[in-house]
């Protein structure tokens, strides 16, 4: 299942044609590659408008990540907590 | 023509579209899974257990407890039902948003292509694919001359079920069927008809106007044409909007529930989040309703009808807690509700006069909504609601007070200085 988490990341991020997506992020000392962008959605918090991504990493892991840009920060708000098949 | 299409187990299918690893499982849609709530989606793998939308999550767990149990996001689902009337608005400029996972497609300005009805059916499976396609999602199409048989044709067939009637079919198939079958018609109204006799669809079409005029005034004869799926109403495109006729909210509680501090606490935060819903869109109403769940289940909805349009949360409140007063024998509650109706815009005097009336406090609630606009809803709440927020878990003032108030030892953090910098 789905473990909550708002743990800030380190996100390598690529912006091509206006797009915004992250590579790689940093997390609990590993360093995930994103494989896929499989969803992506606006989180409004007062005046700020958070992009939130689901991703599927290298090992069939799922994670949503928030990017804010009032730090800039990025922040690691779910992560799939079962062991990679 | 007019198409109803209905997106299949949509948040659950959001859900299983955005997480890969979900896909072919029973997927459940909640609240916090860690907490007492109800499901409020269900995937298609879940449903042959018998999980169904509003069932406790305590039974859907019991029923089906290899299900996954995500807690639902509100903002994903907006996001992707504006992505999908992109879709629809290329096909007509018609387009009535039902609901965030229902939408209303007037063909009329297809001209002659319109009235064929084997083209329509082809458009409505190249829509269908192209939401599959584009979006990962099912979705199920109701097909009719007026928006009654294409709301009841989608439900004939799903997931991703294509139906196409006119009248003379609808009433075919339907005229059989239980009559609260009948959209509009919901289980209070079927028992009322039931004791008039009226056990099938075919039976209210059968019956006498006066007969039914006398049982529910003037919904008697809407019934009967409805029967005969006759519908006049037309299809309201998305951009001239249809007004709301009520804003609430209701919350689930952790447990059952017999603090009256608490409970107060409650119907004050909900009371906040109404009025926060109607300034936010204008609107002020002249009747609250409470609703009352206990713990066996049995609800309770008690309303009351004010002299004037209200919009902040201390009135609504003030009511909410009154009638709640009034009905609340002492049992334990599991479900509590405040939403408003009688809804008319705030732009007229009449609201001008009401707020002419305490013009500080109106200009406090203005402040204070500025602040909220500008930095979330958590930013300031009434402090009467902050025992009850701190009892759900609440988090005062976002994502990062959470991470800060975790404790540090609960997770190995990479040290700072690590050559494995992504």
């Amino acid at each position: 299942m789905f473990e909550s988490l708002n743990d800030p990341v380190d996100v390598l991020t690529s912006f091509v044609g206006g797009v915004m997506r992250p590579i790689r992020f940093r997390w609990q000392g590993r360093v995930i590659h994103v494989r896929e962008v499989t969803g992506q959605w606006n989180r409004r918090e007062g005046h700020a408008v958070l992009r939130c991504f689901t991703v599927l990493a290298s090992r069939d892991e799922s994670f949503e990540l928030c990017y804010d840009a009032r730090g800039p920060r990025w922040i690691l708000s779910r992560a799939w907590n079962e062991p990679p098949r | 023509m007019i198409l109803l299409v209905d997106m299949d187990a949509f948040f659950a299918s959001v859900e299983q579209a955005h997480h890969p690893r979900l896909r072919g499982r029973p997927v459940i849609v909640c609240g916090d899974p860690g907490r007492r709530g109800v499901v409020t989606a269900a995937s298609y793998e879940a449903r042959p257990s018998g999980v169904r939308a509003g069932m406790p999550l305590a039974e859907a767990r019991r029923l089906c407890p290899r299900a996954e149990f995500v807690e639902g996001n509100p903002h994903k689902y907006v996001e992707k039902s504006l992505e999908l009337l992109e879709i629809f608005l290329s096909i007509t400029p018609d387009v009535e948003p039902f609901s965030v996972d229902e939408a209303f497609l007037d063909l009329m300005r297809l001209g002659e292509r319109a009235g064929r009805r084997q083209e329509v059916i082809e458009l409505s499976r190249a829509l269908q694919q192209r939401i599959a396609d584009e979006h990962g999602l099912g979705a199920s199409i109701g097909i009719g001359p007026n928006k009654l048989i294409a709301k009841m044709a989608s439900g004939v067939q799903k997931p991703r079920g294509l139906t196409c009637l006119d009248e003379a079919e609808y009433r075919r198939l339907f005229w059989p069927k239980p009559v609260q079958e009948l959209w509009g018609v919901g289980e209070k109204m079927a028992g009322h008809l039931r004791g008039l006799g009226i056990l099938t669809m075919g039976d209210l079409g059968r019956a006498r106007p006066e007969v039914l005029e006398q049982a529910f005034g003037v919904v008697g004869p809407h019934l009967r044409e409805a029967a005969w799926g006759h519908d006049q109403t037309p299809v309201v495109p998305y951009h001239e909007g249809v007004d709301p006729k009520s804003m609430g909210h209701e919350v689930t509680l952790p447990e059952d529930c017999r603090d009256a501090a608490f409970l107060e606490g409650t119907l004050l935060r909900l009371a906040d989040q109404v009025a926060r819903r109607l300034r936010g869109d204008g609107f002020a109403g002249r009747t609250v309703t409470l609703k009352l769940r206990d713990h066996r289940f049995q609800t309770c909805t008690r309303q009351r009808a004010l002299s004037i349009a209200v919009d902040d949360h201390l009135a609504i409140f003030e009511v909410a807690k009154a009638l709640w007063r009034a009905n609340w024998k002492g049992e334990p509650l599991r479900l509590l509700g405040v939403s408003v109706s009688a809804l008319e815009a705030t732009a007229g005097s009449e609201q001008t006069e009401l707020f002419a009336r305490d013009a500080r406090a109106r200009a406090l609630q203005e402040a204070l909504d500025r602040v909220r606009d500008k930095l979330g809803e958590a930013s300031v709440v009434p402090a009467g609601s902050l025992t009850h927020r701190r009892g759900l878990g609440h988090v005062p003032f976002g994502p990062l007070a959470k991470v800060a108030a975790r404790k540090p030892e609960r997770r190995e953090r990479p040290k700072p200085g690590r050559k494995d910098a992504p």
